[in-house]
């Protein structure tokens, strides 16, 4: 079996459950509580995938250090490149 | 000095901290509120459950039309002119 195909069992076993458990398919008649908590999980798991990238994105800006060495190189680099296109005739 | 600068430590550490506000304040109201007495105080804090859906439905659109409408005004800037024949 390959991977695709299990993902797409493992995704299909929980959104059967998600729906068993909110549409109460099977007329388990679960507490109240339990499928308010339930019917937006897909909803909520999209907003906590959400929040984890901001703060990850976040995290990694407050941390990046700056390489004031590596910048100044980049920048003789481009130049070098510019001045090798011009000569070759492309517009920049 | 190998830091990132002091205005990229205080743009990345408050996205952290927004992130982290952002899904305590959701997972209280999606998880915990619907256990809670409709008569406790708590849910005072907390807008009625349907914009929980509504509002995230919201950010979803209002995000897309930025990445649609950066993409089209990039696209414009960078349209050739036709040639006259």
């Amino acid at each position: 079996m390959t991977k695709l195909l299990q993902w797409l069992f493992g995704v299909s076993l929980l959104v059967a459950g998600w729906a068993l458990v909110s549409f109460d398919l099977l007329d388990l008649k679960l507490p109240q509580p339990y499928r308010e908590v339930a019917w937006p999980m897909p909803l909520y798991l999209l907003v906590s995938f959400g929040c984890y990238s901001l703060a990850t994105v976040g995290y990694r800006v407050a941390t990046f250090n700056d390489c004031e060495e590596a910048a100044k190189e980049l920048q003789e680099q481009i130049k070098e490149a510019r001045e090798d296109l011009r000569k070759r005739g492309l517009k920049m | 000095m190998h830091t990132a600068t002091r205005v990229d430590q205080a743009v990345g550490m408050s996205l952290v901290v927004f992130s982290l506000l952002l899904f305590t304040y959701y997972s209280v109201w999606v998880i915990v509120l619907p256990f809670v007495e409709s008569d406790h105080v708590l849910h005072i804090y907390f807008l009625p459950r349907e914009y929980s859906v509504i509002l995230p439905g919201i950010a979803a659109v209002i995000l897309l039309l930025c990445i649609g409408a950066f993409t089209a005004v990039i696209m414009w800037k960078h349209r050739k002119p036709k040639k006259v024949d």
